[in-house]
């Protein structure tokens, strides 16, 4: 008995040496992070000195006052909250569609989505682009928007939580004789709340961090996107040349909206991105 | 329910029977189906599907964005990418991208949700710490990792000095570059799928392990037929959702090494940006794309005809 014990003691113990030892690689980028933030030029060429000796919060009253960052998180969040809203009001309709009403060729036009979302976006690039500059919508923040009104991912989510509606449910609110955008208004979605929050704390997300394609079609600094705006002012030659303290505090505290959203709305997010592996799957 | 509720007799007086279909209503009836479809129709089709059969017209002609006229070449671009070094060593990256960053993320999400499972209070904590690279921009975490591989005065050379060991050139050198990349890649996505794993590893139905144990499986045993083929369908999602990432890995390039040094991070997908948007070969950009795509659908394929076949559900 006592054997047993102390080996399920022994491999709690060891259980938890390599979860700390995973945590501590995992955190160690963030900590360094803000370490190396707070650190005056000479201690961040100095590798032996850890700590800053006193934390220069200067840098961040720099990166977030005298420097165009804070514009750039505006842009993202800004460009996010409208393209989130569009492609939520698009994607429940249209999972709606797809789920609830019955029509000829509603198999193909899925068929034909389901397809779409196969395929890597980068090799829509080119042509949408040229569409962009007909539209002349290029290095525009309409353009931004524009181009990413769908979210096939979100058609996908709320179809299969519209699924999951009880029929019953519907076939009585019809026999009330409530039209499809009642039903999906007042039946649909109060059930599929879970799936609409995560879905839009995804796609937020998504847009906030989107970089290769907004950095395609924008020009003009003071149309960028953070993760743009981020790489070019603090990389490219920008103001401050390669300041590494400066790089980590812009960084931090584009990092930090994203965090904070997390830590209040985590259990909507992870439950909404485990359930993602049906679809998939 | 909030909805308006109309009486049944209302309905009958109204003399519009339910299931004798009119032509008014059936255009009505049509009429609000399009409604319903157009808003995610239109631009799915103006900025997906268009692009999608425009990037596969392109890739048969010569056209170079300036001007406007362009020639029908047949498969000369084709030709000329499979006869490039550039296409097969970035082929070769692609390649070596996505299987290592695939199978690192999937051991270590494993092995990181094994530890997790039922382990103490806390967890749910720790589960937020470990997925928070998974939702932080890509280029904000790079550019970190870029300080943190300087081979100067980086902290990771630093650490290999502690431990008495030579430091590396990191994204400097062509030999490494790619590991750098990986780590990065692999850090991003493992709490990521240790997330879905722990999902997984809940239904795994306890009483199997008991019912195996009184025949006498070992721990061994226990963890090769009940716990990895009760979260086979899990592996199977991860390996196409990480292996499509990796395909699809721009963000961290670009920070890190920008397709050097030498074109050692050179990928598929960053071959074509550098074709299209740096040299304006938008005929050789879009048969990568295209070579990129068929990558994708025939991987998707083959891992739904593999899953039908051997995932335990």
């Amino acid at each position: 008995m006592t054997t047993a014990l102390e080996r399920r003691r022994l491999s709690l113990w060891t259980r938890i040496a390599v979860l700390t030892l995973f945590g501590v690689v995992m955190v160690f980028p963030f900590a360094w992070m803000i370490l190396s933030s707070l650190k005056t030029k000479a201690e961040l060429m100095d590798t032996s000195a850890f700590f800053p000796a006193a934390p220069q919060w200067s840098n961040y009253v720099q990166a977030a006052l005298h420097s165009p960052l804070p514009r750039y998180v505006w842009n993202s969040v800004f460009i996010s909250v409208l393209t989130v809203a569009y492609q939520l009001v698009s994607g429940m309709l249209f999972a709606y569609a797809m789920a609830i009403m019955t029509f000829r060729g509603r198999g193909m036009l899925f068929a034909l989505v389901l397809v779409s979302y196969m395929i890597p976006s980068a090799a829509t690039y080119i042509p949408a682009y040229v569409v962009l500059s007909r539209m002349r919508l290029l290095d525009t923040f309409a353009g931004l928007v524009v181009s990413n009104l769908v979210s096939i991912f979100g058609i996908f989510l709320l179809r299969q939580a519209f699924m999951q509606v009880p029929r019953p449910m519907i076939e009585s609110a019809k026999l009330d004789r409530a039209s499809h955008l009642q039903i999906l208004l007042y039946v649909v979605c109060p059930l599929a709340k879970p799936s609409l929050i995560s879905f839009a704390l995804i796609s937020s997300i998504a847009c906030y961090n989107n970089y290769m394609w907004p950095s395609l079609i924008t020009n003009a600094p003071e149309r960028y996107l953070v993760s743009q705006g981020l790489r070019h002012f603090f990389i490219e030659g920008g103001a401050y040349g390669t300041d590494w303290a400066m790089v980590m505090a812009g960084s931090a505290l584009t990092v930090m909206p994203l965090l904070l959203v997390f830590a209040f709305a985590q259990n909507g997010l992870l439950s909404g991105i485990s359930s993602t592996a049906g679809i998939k799957g | 329910m909030n909805y308006p509720i109309r009486s049944l007799n209302e309905t009958q007086v109204g003399g519009r029977g339910y299931r004798i279909m009119p032509t008014r209503q059936r255009i009505r009836g049509l009429v609000e189906i399009l409604l319903f479809i157009a808003p995610a129709m239109i631009p799915l089709i103006v900025f997906w599907v268009y692009p999608i059969v425009r990037t596969i017209a392109i890739s048969f002609t010569d056209w170079d964005y300036m001007t406007p006229s362009y020639h029908i070449v047949g498969l000369r671009n084709y030709v000329t990418l499979l006869k490039s070094s550039a296409f097969s060593s970035a082929l070769n990256h692609t390649l070596t991208l996505c299987v290592s960053s695939a199978a690192f993320t999937i051991v270590g999400g494993l092995l990181l949700s094994l530890l997790l499972f039922n382990a103490f209070r806390g967890v749910g904590l720790y589960k937020a710490l470990v997925f928070s690279p998974w939702i932080t921009p890509t280029v904000a975490v790079s550019l970190v990792w870029m300080w943190i591989f300087d081979p100067d005065h980086g902290i990771a050379n630093a650490i290999l000095r502690w431990f008495h060991l030579p430091g590396s050139k990191w994204m400097a050198s062509s030999q490494t570059a790619m590991i750098c990349v990986i780590i990065v890649t692999v850090w991003k996505s493992m709490g990521y799928a240790s997330i879905f794993y722990l999902t997984a590893l809940e239904k795994v139905p306890k009483s199997l392990y008991e019912a195996s144990s009184l025949d006498g499986a070992n721990v061994f045993q226990q963890f090769l037929h009940i716990t990895l083929s009760g979260v086979s369908p899990t592996t199977f999602f991860l390996v196409v959702v990480t292996t499509i990432n990796g395909l699809q890995a721009y963000d961290q390039i670009q920070i890190l090494t920008q397709g050097g040094p030498a074109g050692s991070t050179r990928t598929l997908l960053y071959l074509y940006y550098q074709l299209g948007f740096q040299q304006f070969k938008m005929g050789e950009a879009t048969a990568a794309a295209v070579a990129l795509l068929v990558i994708v659908v025939a991987f998707t394929g083959a891992q739904n005809e593999i899953s039908k076949r051997l995932v335990t559900y």
